[in-house]
Formats: C-alpha cells, structure tokens, sequence
C-alpha cells in the first residue's frame, strides 16, 4: 500500500513535468515508438543497397568467402556442410524442458 | 553496479563452465519497480510477475527467462538491470600486452551505436565503430558480419539438402528453422524441445566466428590461439547466455571469451576518451571482416530469410538472381508468409515470425504437423536484432510509457480510495 502511494506521488511529480515541457504529446507517442524500429530498418536496407558500403550483396560474392570455401586449399576446402563444417560451425541442442517441468511443479504459472 | 547508457549493470563476468541456466541476466530492481506491470505485458513467457501484495515484480527464474530484456528496454522507471557484464575484464585484456583481443561485432551494432553519441535513430556508423575497435586497443577487427555470409553458405546449403532429401529413410524434417537468435534457440530447447530436429544444426554467426577466429584466423595471422580472446560485441542480452554455453568449444578452447552489448561499447569509447564523432570511416581487418549486403540485413526481421533466399535462388535455379531485394519477406512485426518461385525447381515456401508470441503460433503449428513451410524464420525482439535488448533505448519508449503509465496507477490508486 505504501509503495502505491510512493509511485502515485512520485508519477504525478513526473507527470507535471511533462506537461511543462511539452503539450499534445500522448497521441504522438506512440507513432514516435513504432518508427524508431522502423528507422533503423530502414538504415539497415539503405546500407545493403549503397554500394559505397558494400560492394556486394549476395553472400556466395564476398571474395573471403569464395577463398575460405575455396576447394583447392581453402580453409573449408570440403564445401559447406562438409566435414570440418561440421566439426567448427555446427552444433546440437539441449532439451531444457525439464527444468520448465521442475519450475512449474513449485507452482509458478507460466504462458506456455 | 553502475550506469550505463541509462541501463543498470552488475560488475559480473561468469568463468568459464558457470551454467548459464543459473544467471540471471537480466532482473528487476525491487526498491525502483513502480508496481506498473509494463514489463509483464511485453514478456512472452511469463518469467516476470508480481511477487508480492504490492505487484513488485521479478524475473521468478532463469530458467523462464529467454534474456531478451525486452522486459528491461520497456521499463518506463528504468527499474530493470543488467546481471552480467565484462567491460572490467575486457578492459584489463586490453591492456595486457600478451593478449590478443579480437572484435566480432554484430550487424545491429552499427545501426545503433551512433545514437550514443547523438546520431539520429538507427544512423550506420560501421566505419566509425571499426575506427573506434581500433583506438580501443583491439588487435584484430574482425566483424560478425563475415560470419553471418558463412552462415547463410551453411544454412542455405542445410535448407537445399533437408528439401533434397525428402523421402528418404533417415531425412532431417522440414520446415527448417533459423538459429541464429539466442532467444529463440533458448525458447525452442524449454518449451517446444520436441522441434529440436526442426533447427538448423548451424551456429550462430557469433558461434561460428569465435572458433573460426581461433583456428583459420589464428593460422592466417600466425598467432597462438592461447593467446587469442574473443569479444562478442552484440545488440542483446541473450547472446551473453550464449557465449558461455559450455558446449561452445570446438577451437579447443572456449569459443567466444566475452559479450558485451552495444551500450556497453558506447560506455567504453567514452570512458576512453575517445572522440567518437571525428573518427575516420575505417575498414575491419580482410581475413574475417570483408561482408556482403546479405550479411548486415540480418539484424532486421525477415533480414536471414532475405539472404538465404539470395544464396537458395541462384543454387536451387541455376539461374542469376537479378534483383537481390526480396521485399516480400521484409518484416516489423507479427508473422509474414510468402511463396518464392524458383525457376527450374517450385514454389519454395517461407514464413517469418518476429516475437516469441508469434513464434509460439507457428510451433504450435509445426507441432501440429500443419505447417506448410520449408523454411521459417524467428527473432524474439520485434523487428529483429536492431531492436535488441542491448541496443541503446528508445526515449520516447519511455516518455510515452510513463505517461500511459500515469494514467494507469491514477486509476489504480482511485479505484482503491473509492474502496476504502
Ligand atoms: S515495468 Fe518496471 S516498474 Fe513496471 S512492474 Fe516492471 S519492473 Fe516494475
Ligand atoms: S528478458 Fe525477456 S524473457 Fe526474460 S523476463 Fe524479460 S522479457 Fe521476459
């Protein structure tokens, strides 16, 4: 009860500065937190487009690429998915759902 | 604990063969926690929850928690912290003579860095950022983004197999999922474990660099690998989870040595003193840092869907890909579905799924034994990994937030008086 009271203060002091600082601010908030995801999207396809940053846009085209894979002494000379591929850049995973089953059991709710 | 870019973080670097099941990455401050419930509505998996009469929340248990930190960069009272972090550590590294520190920046990165410094939203600084690696002390700029093409040759390749061998005694089953978010892989291993055959056997791009940086890199630059630490420089949480997955040690050493997120990485170039703004654009170091345009989209949702298609086009049709955008699988939010039609070969069909929620639709269908796809996509943070955990936040996240926030506990705090 005490906390509510706390916050409640604590917010109305916020709250009032807000409105000093700037009027008609709720309704273009949330358009202002959709487009800052959308902004550096928008960044992130620019810079895929602009050949000044990358000269190349399919990944089979980076010339590391072609010389890490290269079947004549490249590093992955057995191609991707080959054998040392599968010792270096794959993996297994691990059933976690007992843990979950374990948590759930003491009586935490859960969404899934 | 100290202030990072408007974040709370432990001063905590776990060793190696801690279990990262039992770190809390990400927890909630009680004496801050207003009681405003906001970061139990962006949570997918219900980790967070009230505890007590007062609605002061926690993160309940690790084990619940997939440390995407939306939960934190949605807090309008900043009242959430980070519970790991290795910027002490990885400043003493930099400074020993004997070690050789090696970067390994994600794509996100460079689309959120420069906000730090007062750029506008999601501004590329990638030159600055390898510029600013350098001055910091780090002997190779090597960059994720290299990595990410190397997966999209192994996952691409993994997809054109799994379709191949359809029919077959013993085929891996389809659709085949995407691994390279740290929140999700989490999530599928916890809740849906009987999908694990569904996940890409790759690594992550991360998880590849690390021990491609200890074995070819080492080779290429004639250093001992010993000597060699590994710097995940990341736009989220969860990738601090898993860089220290025990299991992550196929250079025969440990992959990855740190992670640290993009805040962290502004908080250090501050503390450096290094003048961010005046730095030269700078390239990373060849060996492991040259990347394609297929690489840097990975950090938007529907980004590796994109580059895979890239790679799947021109392999499955022998045919040139002539125009590389393929917008209909660019995605903000909820699930997006496409048919791709590939000449010389079909439809290949995709679905794309940013947000645990969503992504739980579409487990459920693929448990279901209805789902229609070759291929699917999924990101825990809406919008992919620009939007991570460990990018700097949004201020108008929480300006607005706290306002709606206002309303909300004026009400509560009505409803009890009236009460009374
Ligand atoms: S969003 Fe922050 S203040 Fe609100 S309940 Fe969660 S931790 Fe507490
Ligand atoms: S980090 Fe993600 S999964 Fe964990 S409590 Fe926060 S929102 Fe939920």
């Amino acid at each position: 009860m005490k906390m509510k009271r706390r916050s409640f203060l604590k917010a109305c002091g916020v709250m009032t500065g807000y409105a000093v600082l700037s009027v008609n601010i709720a309704s273009e908030a949330f358009a202002a937190a959709m487009s800052f995801v959308a902004s550096r999207q928008k960044s992130v396809y620019a810079a895929d487009a602009n050949p000044k940053i990358y000269k190349f846009r399919k990944s089979q085209n980076n010339p590391m690429i072609t010389k890490i894979y290269n079947k004549d002494g490249g590093f992955l000379h057995d191609g991707p998915c080959g054998h040392k591929s599968h010792e270096l850049l794959h993996t297994e995973y691990i059933d976690r759902s007992a843990k979950l089953s374990a948590l759930k059991a003491k009586g935490y709710k859960l969404n899934f | 604990m100290r202030l990072i870019e408007g974040v709370m973080y432990r001063n905590y670097a776990p060793k190696d063969g801690t279990d990262p099941d039992r770190i809390t990455f990400v927890q909630v401050d009680a004496d801050k926690c207003q009681a405003c419930g906001a970061c139990e509505e962006v949570c997918a998996t219900g980790a967070i929850q009230s505890i007590n009469d007062d609605e002061i929340h926690q993160v309940v248990d690790p084990v619940a928690c997939m440390n995407c930190g939306q939960c934190l960069t949605n807090c309008p009272y900043g009242a959430i912290y980070e519970g790991v972090s290795f910027v002490d550590e990885l400043f003493e590294k930099l400074k020993d003579p004997d070690t050789i520190v090696v970067s390994m920046p994600a794509p996100s990165v460079r689309y959120g860095l420069g906000e730090c410094f007062g750029a506008a939203t999601g501004t590329y600084v990638g030159g600055k950022m390898h510029a600013a690696l350098r001055k910091l002390g780090f002997n190779y700029i090597w960059d994720t983004e290299f990595a990410a093409d190397v997966t999209i040759m192994e996952e691409g390749t993994e997809l054109i197999d799994r379709v191949k061998e359809q029919g077959e005694k013993d085929a891996r089953p389809l659709p085949q999922f995407t691994s390279c978010c740290p929140g999700w892989i989490k999530f599928a291993e916890t809740f849906y474990p009987d999908l694990m055959p569904n996940l890409s056997s790759c690594k992550s791009p991360i998880g590849m660099l690390g021990p491609l940086a200890k074995t070819y890199g080492a080779k290429e630059t004639d250093t001992n690998p010993k000597k060699i630490y590994t710097v995940s420089i990341m736009p989220c949480i969860a990738k601090k989870y898993e860089g220290i997955r025990p299991e992550l040690t196929d250079s025969g050493f440990s992959d990855i040595d740190a992670t640290i997120n993009t805040r962290e990485l502004a908080y250090m170039i501050k503390k450096a003193g290094i003048d961010f703004n005046n730095l030269p654009d700078q390239d990373p170091d060849p060996v492991l840092g040259e990347s394609t345009g297929a690489a840097t989209i990975f950090g938007n949702s529907g980004g590796v869907m994109e580059a895979a298609l890239r790679l799947a086009y021109e392999v499955l049709s022998g045919e040139k890909l002539n125009d590389p955008n393929i917008k209909v699988v660019r995605t903000h939010e909820g699930i997006k579905t496409a048919d791709i039609n590939v000449p010389n070969f079909g439809v290949v069909k995709v679905a794309i799924a940013s947000g645990l929620k969503n992504a739980a639709k579409i487990c459920d269908e693929v448990r279901a034994g209805k789902s229609p796809y070759h291929f699917i996509e999924i990101m825990t943070c809406p919008g992919g990994c620009v939007n991570g955990g460990g990018q700097p936040l949004d201020p108008e996240i929480q300006a607005s937030l706290f306002r709606s926030t206002v309303a909300q506990i004026n009400r509560r705090f009505r409803a009890r008086k009236i009460k009374a």
